[in-house]
């Protein structure tokens, strides 16, 4: 139990008469990859929504590091060390590159509002301080060269990039991506797997993943939840999921609805 | 003191249907494109203007006129909309705001350079004419139609937006505009329909408005407006159902304010206001709204 | 950096050199006009600090013009002035006896609008939504409704008149500079930066950690200060205030000038202030009979609102990122746009 870093017990969220999650629970095991995966609509965005203390489950409780944090102010979990990536990669777009990524850096600002207006020492040093770090950040995600380009001229792999690297820069200890390899070619998916590993070391993160692409979740995760229709249908590791005749049956469910 | 409490009640109810039917534009048009249409108020006001021309200046029989302004009222309500708004619909909400006040702002000084600021003399029309005197009961014949013809259109319009097709499709905008373009709806003319049917609800509005007041001027939709979007937000905004019940409680609730507490009659344009920030203080999703992300009308 | 600073410095005191020769040489009319822009300045800028670079649509100008112009006066008048003018109903005692110095009385207006700002903006930033649009429009209205009612405080239609001619250029661009220099520091930080966010991506911003809450508050707030001490300003500089001068024309004013210039660039503020404000007096031939080619037009007095109207709608239609769109002005910009263009001439 303690070698988990989050924990959510029963949850469910309803919205008016639709229930969007219905009992869920989940461990996210510390260092680890997770997986939450599911067909359109199982409820996957809901859940990183509630974990990420957005929406207010209507029943069951959310632990971090051991602290019931529901009920929470989202931006109050960032301190805490969790921090997200959207679906639909939302960066700042009118600042640049480097901007977005010193917004990151925001919430361990410790100057107060006078001290911009009279220059202290305190605020150049910490806005020299953010620069700096920020910079480093981007040297290891290899967008140095791009700092003072807007975010919104930079192509969709470098976006995702930008999005991860400005999330990295609150000091995660979990760091939830929401559908990382969306819109991304076989190559690019490769890439990015190589990425989050690599981050994942380097930052010592634990990660929780929502993905579409079963290759890509079964590449990288070391454990597996999967939900469908707002229920955890099954857990466990790749093989085992792979194996599961719910799971088949859900994707395959899917697959005949597109079909 | 029941007479009065009575009539009070009465007085409120009329001023509340008024509130009301400005009030159903607001929400509908929050509920499909998510902006505060602050010309909204200003569409009341050409709707006043163009029954007051229809009998005035046309010498038309009072229905007739009435029954033109609605619907040329609603046209000036659909080609703002498609002038204005739609060429930057998918621009940021605040430039949906600042354009909407510009076409607010300039409603009224062109008004006001073509018709002068002085207000009008309103005709009533015959059948508003009148007050039925009942046990001390002073009722003006026009605040016992106000009610009903509200009555009459809210029921109208829920039966349309339930029951019809282009109804069906305007809740749909509501909860998600690009899934509904993608099924196949023409949104432009759900849309547009959208802008039709508020604008002729607040011309309907408007009229009732001149003839309890009897005069018209070009800024006499600023104040009705602000307070039926103050009773749209009371019953919870995107909600067609709740701006009424939220114009209803508003008109009530002015009237008993100052009937009990005189001295505050100078503040009862403010009441409104006040409770705008109670209810955004207290309930900021209305009393019917529910999810504001999920539900509308 | 350095280089720029003393650029920087350099500029200002050009800037009040000017103002010194403006002061001797110029006409009255013209030094008026000067004043205007000034006030109409900060009124602007820290306008665009909310609207602009935080994203939160407000209308309240006009109301905290109002509300810093009938505190700085009531503070500014002195006790037997006030004692002779509110002949309705006598003043409240307290507001009655009391008397300040002109700074005093701008400060101590600038944060009791500051104040008025914080009760506004605490129910509406809790929610999300445009409320904050709606809500600052309903408090000019109010505002205008307890300047006419509350007759022992603002003396009701009647206004408050005999206000010292105190504002001059000094007071106004000082005021101006000082202003500027507030908010492009605040800009310049991470509260600005955190400003830009919540307006670029409400949700992404919250999912980093900020405030939005607070960020919104500070920045509404902070612009409510600085409308405040404009509104002294103009209560001192055209000595007689009543309701009807603080209609909601003046934040369709400024509006218009905050998006002409650019939402969320202060440089495009101030070359769109100078422009809308002389703009605009010379607009006012409209307000006059006109003999053109010896037919005379009767004056039209509400032409000039429907310009305004038109010019905001078909900015936003048309050009809605303005002069500036969200570039600033900097020396380096002055400097490399100068090399490009030394190079590009050889």
């Amino acid at each position: 139990m303690e070698n988990n870093i989050l924990v959510c017990e029963h949850i469910t969220m309803k919205f008016g008469g639709l229930v969007a999650l219905n009992d869920v629970s989940l461990n996210v095991t510390k260092s680890s990859i997770t997986g939450l995966i599911g067909p359109n609509g199982a409820g996957k965005t809901t859940m990183f929504n509630v974990i990420t203390c957005n929406l207010k489950p209507t029943l069951g409780n959310i632990f971090f590091e051991g602290k019931n944090i529901t009920g929470f102010k989202p931006y109050k979990i960032v301190p805490l060390g969790m921090a997200r990536t959207f679906q639909n990669i939302r960066l700042f777009e009118n600042l640049t590159v480097l901007e977005n990524i010193m917004i990151g850096f925001a919430h361990k600002v410790k100057y107060r509002l006078f001290e911009p207006i009279l220059k202290t020492p305190k605020f150049l040093n910490q806005e020299k301080e953010i620069k700096i770090k920020a910079f480093e950040l981007l040297e290891k995600v290899n967008l140095k060269e791009k700092a003072y380009l807007k975010a919104t001229g930079l192509s969709y792999g470098e976006q995702r990039k930008v999005e991860i690297a400005r999330a990295l820069a609150t000091s995660p200890k979990l760091l939830l991506l929401d559908e990382p390899a969306a819109g991304m070619n076989p190559s690019e998916k490769i890439a990015l797997m190589y990425f989050i590993k690599e981050i994942k070391d380097s930052f010592n993160l634990t990660i929780l993943l929502i993905e579409h692409d079963m290759k890509f979740v079964m590449g990288i995760c070391q454990k597996i939840y999967v939900l469908d229709y707002g229920a955890k249908i099954a857990e466990g590791t790749p093989e085992e999921i792979q194996k599961n005749p719910k799971v088949i049956a859900a994707y395959l469910g899917e697959a005949n609805v597109k079909g | 003191m029941l007479t009065t409490v009575l009539q009070q009640l009465i007085n409120g109810l009329s001023a509340g249907s008024l509130y009301a039917l400005v009030a159903i534009g607001y929400t509908m048009v929050y509920g499909v494109l998510r902006m505060i249409n602050f010309a909204h108020g200003d569409i009341l006001m050409v709707g006043a203007y163009l029954a007051f021309f229809g009998i005035s200046a046309f010498m038309l029989p009072w229905w007739v006129s009435f029954i033109t302004a609605i619907i040329l009222t609603g046209f000036v309500g659909v080609l703002v909309e498609k002038l204005a708004y739609k060429p930057i619909r998918n621009a940021s909400r605040v430039s949906l705001l600042i354009t909407a006040v510009g076409v607010s702002f300039f409603l009224e000084n062109l008004f006001l350079v073509l018709f002068g600021g002085v207000p009008k003399a309103f005709p009533i029309a015959p059948i508003f004419h009148g007050v039925l005197n009942y046990n001390q009961l002073y009722l003006p014949v026009v605040s016992i139609y106000t009610p009903i013809v509200a009555l009459v259109l809210l029921y109208m319009l829920l039966y349309i937006l339930h029951h019809t097709k282009y109804g069906m499709a305007m809740r749909s905008i509501a909860l998600d505009i690009d899934t509904t373009s993608l099924m196949g709806i023409n949104v432009d003319i759900v849309i547009s329909l959208v802008f039709f049917l508020g604008s002729s609800l607040a011309a309907v509005g408007g009229i009732l408005w001149s003839t309890q007041y009897p005069s018209i001027n070009p800024l006499m939709g600023i104040m009705p407006g602000l307070k039926a979007f103050a009773a749209a937000v009371l019953g919870g905004i995107g909600d067609v159902a709740g701006a009424a019940i939220g114009g209803l409680i508003l008109g009530i609730s002015e009237v008993l304010i100052v009937a009990f507490f005189p001295s505050l009659a100078g503040y009862k344009d403010a009441f409104a206001f006040l409770l705008l920030i109670l209810v955004l203080l207290f309930k900021p999703t209305g009393i019917m709204g529910k999810e504001l992300e999920r539900k509308r009308f | 950096m350095k280089r720029n600073t003393i650029l920087t410095i350099l500029s200002i005191i050009l800037l009040f050199v000017f103002l010194y020769y403006a002061s001797h040489h110029f006409s009255r009319y013209t030094i008026i006009i000067l004043n205007n822009i000034a006030i109409t300045m900060i009124l602007a800028v820290s306008y665009n600090l909310i609207n602009g670079i935080t994203g939160q649509f407000s209308l309240a100008p006009n109301g905290f013009a109002a509300v810093g112009a009938y505190t700085a006066a009531l503070l500014s008048l002195t006790p037997a002035q006030k004692q002779a003018m509110f002949i309705i109903d006598p003043i409240m005692p307290f507001l009655g006896s009391i008397h300040l110095p002109f700074l005093a009385a701008l400060i101590v207006a600038g944060l009791v609008t500051a104040f008025f700002g914080f009760i506004l903006g605490f129910p509406v930033f809790r929610t999300r939504g445009d409320y904050l649009a709606i809500v600052t429009l309903g408090f000019g209205i109010v505002i205008d409704i307890v300047a006419n009612n509350a007759i022992t405080i603002t003396n009701g239609p009647l206004g408050l008149k005999g206000i010292s001619n105190y504002t001059n250029v000094w007071w106004s661009y000082g005021w101006l500079v000082f202003t500027i220099f507030v908010v492009m520091s605040i800009i310049n930080s991470n509260y600005g930066r955190a400003m830009k966010a919540i307006r670029d991506d409400e949700d992404a911003a919250v999912a980093m950690g900020i405030n939005t809450f607070k960020m919104k508050m500070i920045a509404f707030v902070v612009g409510a200060f600085f409308q405040g001490v404009a509104g002294g300003l103009l209560a001192h500089l055209i000595t007689t205030i009543s309701p009807t001068l603080f209609t909601f024309f003046l934040t369709f004013n400024l509006l218009v000038i905050i998006v002409m210039g650019g939402l969320g660039s202060i440089t495009g503020t101030v070359i769109a202030t100078i422009v809308i404000v002389w703009g605009s007096e010379l607009l006012r031939v409209f307000d006059q009979p006109m003999h053109i080619f010896g037919i005379t037009t009767p004056g039209i007095p509400g032409l000039r609102m429907i310009i305004f109207a038109l010019l905001l709608i078909l900015t936003m239609l048309f050009a809605r990122e303005g002069i500036m769109g969200k570039k600033e002005f900097s020396w380096d910009w002055l400097f490399n746009a100068i090399k490009g263009g030394i190079k590009n001439g050889k």
